[in-house]
């Protein structure tokens, strides 16, 4: 009967793998990366402005929810979670972007209560877009930051479908 | 001042082929859970694994061809790994299919945080967001909740 565990110390096993992956990524979710200097976490005034960009996308996002459950209490309910992650996103977000304050947002036209759903998915897609384009122009944590939001809201899209 | 810019690209490139490398063992190791995760699943629910092992060859051998491109030498699969707890149901597979995402979703995400690229970011956010979308799928078959995550692989 074959063992189920690596045969020997080459490689990575799994448990092995993930265990790097936390001690790099505990770093990574504190803000720091392995030198100061490095030229992937120099900030471009061009990315600097993109990302205050990408605030205001989440705030239209978390003012989404808040319109959508409005217009359908049931789906209020149901998305509180979602709801809740937003919310989240936007904090780690705002975290990144020195000098983003909070702003009052409008997503726009509220939605119908029958409507309510497939426009809160529409904005959540919108969000994911947005967010996924400016990961690819930034980098370092920044990128991360932004590739991660984005496919939590890839994941919320699934769910609202 | 040249020679400085040319080091650093190059210790950049070398940080971005080590985080590929990595993400490449972790879709080594999902490739190779998937096989267990189907075994435990009913034979109806087996098509969901099949696909996402698929999607996690796919994203393995683009990150091979990716490494190879640079003479880089890609890690390579083992012949079995450690399970974390016995898969002795579907529960238990789908929740071992949980925990191969979400390594699978830390892995790139470090890539993100160390590429030097757009093209590599590219395949990172691609990689990423797709191991969340499947994770979300398996954390409801698991029974896990919240079955989103705000901030998947951080």
């Amino acid at each position: 009967m074959s063992s189920l565990r690596a045969p020997g110390p080459r490689g990575f096993s799994r448990r092995t793998l993930l265990a790097a992956s936390t001690a790099g990524l505990a770093l990574l979710a504190a803000g720091c990366t392995s030198a100061p200097t490095d030229q992937r976490e120099r900030v471009t005034g061009e990315q600097a402005d993109q990302l205050l960009g990408q605030v205001g996308v989440q705030e239209t996002l978390v003012a989404a929810y808040t319109a959508a459950g409005a217009a359908d209490p049931v789906l209020a309910g149901e998305v509180a979670e979602l709801a809740v992650q937003a919310g989240e996103q936007l904090t780690r977000l705002r975290a990144a972007a020195p000098g983003a304050t909070p702003a009052a947002v409008s997503p726009g036209t509220p939605p119908s209560p029958g409507e309510a759903r497939s426009w809160l998915r529409a904005q959540v897609a919108t969000a994911a877009t947005s967010h996924a384009t400016a990961c690819v122009r930034q980098s370092g944590a920044r990128a991360a930051l932004l590739g991660s939001i984005s496919a939590g809201l890839r994941g919320q899209d699934g769910r609202l479908a | 001042m040249a020679d400085d810019g040319a080091d650093e690209g190059a210790q950049d490139l070398a940080a971005e082929n080590a985080a590929l490398g990595l993400a490449l063992a972790a879709a080594h190791a999902a490739v190779w859970g998937y096989g267990v995760v189907g075994a435990a699943l009913e034979p109806a629910a087996r098509g969901t694994a099949g696909s996402a092992e698929a999607a996690q060859r796919d994203v393995r051998d683009r990150a091979t061809a990716l490494l190879a491109e640079r003479s880089v030498e890609p890690p390579r699969a083992q012949g079995a790994y450690a399970l974390p707890f016995p898969v002795l149901s579907p529960v238990d597979a789908a929740a071992l299919a949980v925990v191969l995402e979400d390594g699978v979703s830390a892995a790139w995400v470090r890539v993100l945080d160390q590429a030097a690229g757009a093209g590599t970011r590219e395949l990172a956010l691609g990689a990423l967001s797709g191991a969340e979308v499947r994770a979300v799928g398996w954390r409801a078959a698991a029974g896990q909740t919240p079955v989103t995550r705000a901030l998947p692989g951080l």
